[in-house]
């Protein structure tokens, strides 16, 4: 009985998938045809090739991986160094700095919008690459995360390095990051995915077709394709690849991640 | 520790440098420029470098203005559309929680035998349902004599080909099916929970894209699946009486207010006694607004049922002076902009176009010939000239399936349910599932003895145990539906058909209106607060709820 239940909800999740893959490989004509018979006139793989053909897909593509890439890359430096200073090191005023990084958690993202939009202006970095990565390179979330994380390193093991001889330097590189190595995974995965699927700073940011990235992209195709339902349909499924491929090869630490930051927050 | 303070400030310092810079550039900072430019007449437009009009302090006004001057029912509005989004959140929450219990009762085999045998059987399960599928429906010898054709959508097809292509879709269907029974075998609850998460994973434009298809009215999903149901239902809708419509719906209402009422009064009651906890209270609130919301829904669907029966549609013939009419409204539209394409519209479709013309095909003829403004104005206008009769249809024997994205009165809801879809699977069930994880089995065990099971188990020892998760679910929730539904309605609606909210708002006013950055600024410190309210009373009765 419940594992009937549980295919039926299965079902009710893939089946908008299946009709979209059956629509990807439809023509425009066609395409109306779906919703009756669930099964294309002509199948039409070539439609994946198109799109690269119609608009700059490759271009958005890379601009996704390129920009959330980099995002992440910044983040786990800066995020873990902070953390390492918040998590590791006794220093006046630590635990206030802390609150007030925590506190900002709490300011919904909109309240940032305009006034970093007018920064991002004054520092000439409007429509470009250096707009769209800067602001996000920096996280409280992702340094209270990695924090939390740290905390439940054992201190005795650093002390061992310190006694050895070993600056803060090398604890931090060679006895704390291998060992927080989980808590960045975690903190890298919900980074990537949240600037890979980023939607409002890419819309304000970036006016240039060749800096667009996928959700900007894909949304500026269907305005100007928007008739051609197939092509959209394979251009939206093959933007979705990166982040099933990411879920499935990590989604133990991914799930995992959820439950930390719930616990801990 | 080594050092002095100024040392270990200064190493501490040397780490956090990085990570502070951007904080106090891009966090810190703009909150309190926000804060300021919140105060002030700040409107790029008018204030940037090209000219040199000083930045005004104007004190509260901005906030006035929103909250209670001219423009204040923008504001009012926009905040409902987010609390109509917001009704989803409970919906949400059961049905997560109802899924996780699902995954946790293991019910697939769990040893690596039981497993083996799953993947046979549920391959063999599969090929047989596709081979059965494939025997049963597949259509005789094309006949050698030319058929009649029908047109779905835009094709033209035999019956003989109808069939073939809804054999092999069937044959599809039975392989997926097949394939989440063998998965499901195979890999248990993590398939599904993968399977579960993937929409949550996926948000984005591309998968509301997704759902922008489904949608759509004719040749989407879900239409295509309401059609048959709503036939049927529409033959009621014509013979009863609409007074009856609206007084079923109206009951529903008044049903689900007094179901609420009593519930609610009953767990206060309980909990003034003593006989249970704050926790049960919670509960309660969490199933009187999942099933009010859901009432509600449903009164809603009632009362409006005989106006829907009734509205001209798509579907809706126009004959010669209606069509003229309609296309000359567009006509004239156009002509606004650019005069020579509203002429050649004008002249084209009197030409091509010979009534009877549906509403539908007349759009998507002026659709294609001069973009979606023209679609848009010569739909409004063709539908405003329509008499709204029963006659008024050309298939007068099924009742319409609404038009989801476009019309104003479902749009919202439309949202909604794709919310809904999104959130049942996502990080609420994850948290479910661990909070299912750490409940500590002796107290099932005890329960047993008692010869407590299914509902009683559930109410007296899994939901109190759960009631962290679920207090931090109902924090993390309304601070997220607060500030949501920016990128669904931009995506799906553009904003249109009444379904701006909040975080749209600020957008609007920021970034498309003149980028008035201080009006803005103060709508997005106005959510600040609501969030901060909210916040501050979930916490009241959360920390009720929890600490007993």
């Amino acid at each position: 009985m419940l594992f009937a239940g549980l295919i039926a909800v299965g079902v009710s999740f893939v089946a908008p998938f299946v009709w979209q893959v059956l629509m990807s490989m439809s023509t425009i004509t066609d395409v109306d045809l779906l919703s009756k018979t669930w099964f294309p006139l002509d199948v039409r793989p070539e439609n994946y090739a198109r799109v690269f053909d119609q608009v700059g897909y490759g271009t958005y593509f890379f601009n996704s991986l390129f920009v959330a890439g980099w995002v992440t890359l910044l983040q786990i430096i800066t995020c873990s160094m902070a953390a390492y200073a918040f998590s590791r090191l006794r220093w006046p005023g630590r635990d206030q700095l802390f609150l007030l990084y925590l506190g900002t958690l709490m300011i919904p993202g909109v309240v940032l919008m305009a006034p970093n939009f007018a920064i991002i202006l004054q520092l000439g970095m409007f429509n470009t690459y250096a707009g769209l990565i800067i602001p996000s390179a920096f996280s409280a979330y992702g340094t209270f995360l990695l924090r939390q994380f740290m905390l439940t390193i054992p201190p005795s093991l650093d002390e061992a390095a310190s006694i050895d001889g070993a600056g803060h330097w090398r604890i931090f590189t060679q006895v704390i990051l291998p060992l927080a190595r989980p808590g960045i995974i975690v903190m890298s995965i919900f980074t990537f995915l949240f600037n890979y699927n980023s939607f409002f700073w890419p819309l304000i940011l970036v006016k240039d077709d060749n800096l667009r990235t996928l959700p900007i992209g894909l949304l500026q195709f269907e305005a100007s394709h928007g008739r051609d339902t197939p092509l959209i349909m394979a251009g939206s499924l093959m933007a979705m690849a990166p982040p099933i491929l990411l879920f499935l090869l990590l989604q133990k630490h991914l799930v995992k991640g959820v439950q930390l930051g719930a616990v801990k927050g | 520790m080594i050092g002095s303070p100024r040392r270990r400030l200064l190493i501490a310092l040397a780490f956090l440098l990085p990570n502070l810079a951007g904080f106090l550039v891009f966090t810190a900072g703009p909150i309190l420029v926000s804060l300021w430019m919140s105060f002030t007449d700040l409107q790029l437009t008018k204030h940037n470098d090209l000219s040199d009009v000083p930045i005004r302090y104007v004190g509260f006004d901005n906030y006035a203005r929103i909250l209670w001057g001219d423009e204040s029912h923008l504001f009012w509005d926009y905040f409902g559309n987010t609390l109509f989004l917001m009704l989803g959140i409970p919906i949400g929450i059961a049905g997560s929680l109802a899924l996780a219990l699902m995954l946790h009762a293991e019910v697939t085999p769990s040893t690596a035998r039981g497993r083996r045998r799953g993947v046979v059987a549920g391959l063999v399960l599969t090929g047989m349902m596709c081979l059965g599928v494939w025997i049963l429906t597949t259509p005789g010898a094309q006949p050698s004599a030319p058929e009649m054709s029908t047109e779905i959508g835009l094709t033209d097809l035999s019956a003989w080909q109808v069939d073939l292509l809804r054999s092999r879709g069937a044959v599809l269907g039975a392989a997926v099916l097949g394939f989440l029974i063998t998965a499901g075998l195979a890999i248990g609850p993590v398939f599904f929970r993968t399977l579960f998460y993937l929409p949550n994973l996926l948000a984005g434009v591309a998968l509301f894209l997704l759902w922008k298809t489904l949608y759509k009215p004719q040749g989407g999903l879900v239409n295509a699946g309401l059609e048959p149901v709503l036939g049927a239902f529409h033959g009621a809708v014509r013979a009863a009486p609409s007074f009856l419509w609206y007084a079923s719906g109206v009951l529903m209402w008044v049903g689900a207010l007094a179901a609420s009422v009593v519930l609610i009064a009953r767990g206060v009651m309980k909990l003034r006694h003593g006989e249970a906890g704050g926790a049960a209270l919670a509960g309660r609130l969490l199933i009187v607004a999942t099933l009010s919301s859901m009432a509600a829904g449903a009164g809603y669907l009632l009362v409006q049922a005989p106006e829907r029966a009734l509205l001209p549609t798509g579907r809706t013939m126009l004959d010669a002076p209606a069509l003229s009419q309609a296309v000359s409204a567009a006509a004239a539209e156009l002509r606004a902009s650019d005069p020579e394409v509203g002429t050649e519209l004008l002249l084209r479709a009197s030409e091509r176009l010979e009534p009877p013309v549906s509403v539908a095909a007349l759009s998507d003829y002026v659709d294609a010939l001069s973009g979606p403004t023209a679609g848009r104005a010569v739909r409004r206008e063709a539908l405003s000239l329509t008499e709204p009769t029963y006659d008024g249809l050309t298939s007068g024997d099924s009742l319409h399936p609404p038009e989801w994205l476009i019309d104003e009165a479902w749009a919202k809801t439309a949202l909604l349910i794709m919310g809904i879809w999104f959130s049942l699977g996502g990080s609420t069930m994850l948290l479910y599932l661990a909070g299912l994880a750490n409940v500590p089995p002796e107290l099932y065990e005890a329960a047993a003895i008692d010869g407590a099971t299914g509902w009683r188990r559930f109410i007296n020892i899994t939901w109190p145990q759960l009631a962290p998760t679920t207090f931090f679910i109902v924090v993390m929730s309304t601070i997220g539906g607060l500030q949501g539904g920016f990128e669904q309605a931009m995506v799906m609606t553009e904003g249109k058909a009444d379904t701006v909210v909040l975080a749209y708002y600020v957008y609007n006013l920021a970034f498309r209106d003149q980028f008035q950055l201080g009006l803005a600024s103060a709508v997005a410190w106005v959510m600040f607060a609501l969030i901060f309210v909210l916040t501050m009373v979930n916490f009241r009765f959360g920390s009720r709820m929890t600490n007993e």
